[in-house]
């Protein structure tokens, strides 16, 4: 039962996504992350201030962690499709034993 | 990528390397910026040996020089959005007895200059700090604030030499120095003779050379009451 | 929940977890030699340098005078005997040249110069003393190490956060 209850929290914890949502993650963290590391250097260094510079790197960074770290429903719309438990079409040409040799 | 605990991981991961990467372009940037610190006056005053105790811990007397000095410079070339603080000093130098190379230096004077970016962290009390703040508000920086001007300027620091000695020597200059701090990234001082791309060497910054004069004698009561 | 885990996995996560602390030293101890110093990065513990580095900053040392000597001006770190903690403070004397040169340092925050630090009898510090001096700085990064050294149950909540992690995960 205790063991029960643990795998729901781990559930809720785990805050499991497809495997598109994982592509997108990635792909969305490396560019969201570099853009704002070059905006926060090109702001700081035009406008000649380098306390724009941390902030913006500093927002755009919490905003990138709100977006990717929680199991939003956008990545979750790819389930994956499991075979059926148990039945299905048996394989075909799949013969056991001596008459499978010719 | 699979549980949120990884996306975490991961991100931060990268945060971390983007967070150096844009801390080295910052670093980096330094050099185009260019650099042409001038110094149109600098020379000793006044200069006067005494004997005394010039410090509270010392334990014996022994000579020592303070030496007045007038600085004109303009040192805002080296304030960009990078630099945190200036530190400006001006040391004496005279050459050592026994080898040719040697010299004694010792700073007679210093002062912080810091950039708008960093003047909440001047020690400083709470009148001096308004002042400070008020004085580059809405400016990220200051150029200003490196332009220095100075007449007759009484010395921060006794002079002295662990030998006691230092009434009558020749061949003394003041020179004036400056250290960069940066946000992030090196930490330059002036060039004496060289030019580093678009850094300039530090024009003039040594005065004429003066001789430290014999002691002189202990004032009489009048004049002490004064002070 | 640990039954399942295979001995060739758990010895790989071991090698692993091996790997990284020996890269770790090995880029430390790389570090001293290209520098010679025994401590090339050093986290700045006091406020006698404000406002030039603050406390948690990391400051980056070399202990080599490749293109001229160790100057006034400069900040080095030092030792004196009797006290664990370096110090990180500027020279503002310097008396002769090469080996036996005379150096006396001073905090930018501080009103007096380090006479009163040294040793009875010490008046000035020789090159030996110093440990290095600062080339480059970032700043605030170092900040964990005092967090973690001046609160002590930092540690323990680090753990019990680590503990969950691992209870929290599946394989």
């Amino acid at each position: 039962m205790a063991e029960h209850i643990l795998d729901q929290i781990r559930d809720v914890a785990e805050g499991q996504i497809d495997f598109e949502g994982q592509r997108l993650a990635e792909l969305t963290v490396n560019l969201a992350l570099s853009i704002v590391g070059a905006i926060a250097f090109f702001v700081g260094y035009f406008l000649q201030d380098i306390k724009l510079t941390v902030f913006v790197a500093l927002g755009g960074t919490a905003l990138t962690f709100l977006v990717v770290v929680p199991p939003w429903p956008f990545f979750n719309r790819n389930p994956v499709k499991w075979l059926p438990v148990g039945g299905g079409i048996p394989p075909q040409n799949l013969i056991m034993g001596d008459k499978a040799i010719r | 990528m699979y549980s949120s605990l990884v996306r975490l991981q991961n991100t931060f991961g990268f945060f971390t390397t983007v967070a150096f990467v844009v801390a080295a372009i910052i670093a980096a940037s330094d050099l185009l910026a260019p650099r042409a610190p001038v110094v149109n006056t600098l020379e000793a005053n006044n200069v006067q040996v005494a004997t005394g105790r010039p410090h509270y811990y010392s334990n014996k007397k022994e000579e020592y020089a303070s030496i007045r000095f007038t600085l004109d410079a303009d040192l805002s070339s080296l304030f960009t959005w990078n630099t945190k603080q200036l530190f400006v000093y001006v040391t004496a130098e005279w050459p050592a007895a026994g080898s040719e190379n040697a010299t004694n230096q010792a700073v007679i004077w210093d002062t912080i200059i810091t950039s708008p970016s960093a003047d909440h962290l001047m020690n400083v009390g709470p009148a001096t700090m308004k002042k400070l703040r008020k004085s580059a508000e809405g400016k990220s920086i200051d150029p200003s604030r490196g332009k220095i001007s100075l007449k007759n300027q009484r010395p921060k620091y006794q002079i002295t030499h662990p030998s006691g000695k230092l009434a009558e020597i020749d061949d003394v200059v003041l020179k004036l120095h400056y250290n960069v701090q940066p946000w992030v990234g090196a930490l330059t001082w002036n060039q004496e003779n060289l030019d580093v791309g678009l850094w300039k060497r530090l024009k003039g910054g040594v005065s004429e050379k003066f001789a430290f004069p014999a002691i002189k004698k202990k004032k009489e009561g009048g004049e002490k009451a004064k002070v | 929940m640990f039954s399942n885990v295979q001995p060739r996995q758990a010895a790989a996560q071991l090698l692993n977890f091996g790997l990284i602390l020996s890269t770790a030293f090995m880029m430390w101890k790389g570090l001293s030699v290209i520098t010679d110093s025994p401590s090339p990065i050093v986290v700045v513990l006091s406020g006698s340098m404000e406002p030039a580095f603050q406390r948690g900053d990391l400051l980056f040392l070399t202990n080599r005078n490749i293109l001229q000597e160790t100057d006034v001006g400069e900040i080095v770190v030092y030792n004196v005997k009797d006290k664990d903690i370096p110090i990180v403070h500027r020279i503002v004397r310097k008396f002769g040249s090469g080996a036996g040169a005379k150096f006396l340092t001073k905090g930018d925050n501080n009103v007096a110069d380090d006479t009163e630090l040294f040793p009875p009898g010490k008046a000035f510090l020789d090159r030996t003393d110093m440990i290095g001096s600062v080339v480059g700085y970032i700043p605030f990064v170092g900040y964990v190490t005092i967090m973690l050294s001046e609160h002590p149950w930092l540690k323990t909540v680090m753990l019990a956060i680590m503990g969950l992690v691992v209870v929290l995960q599946r394989e």
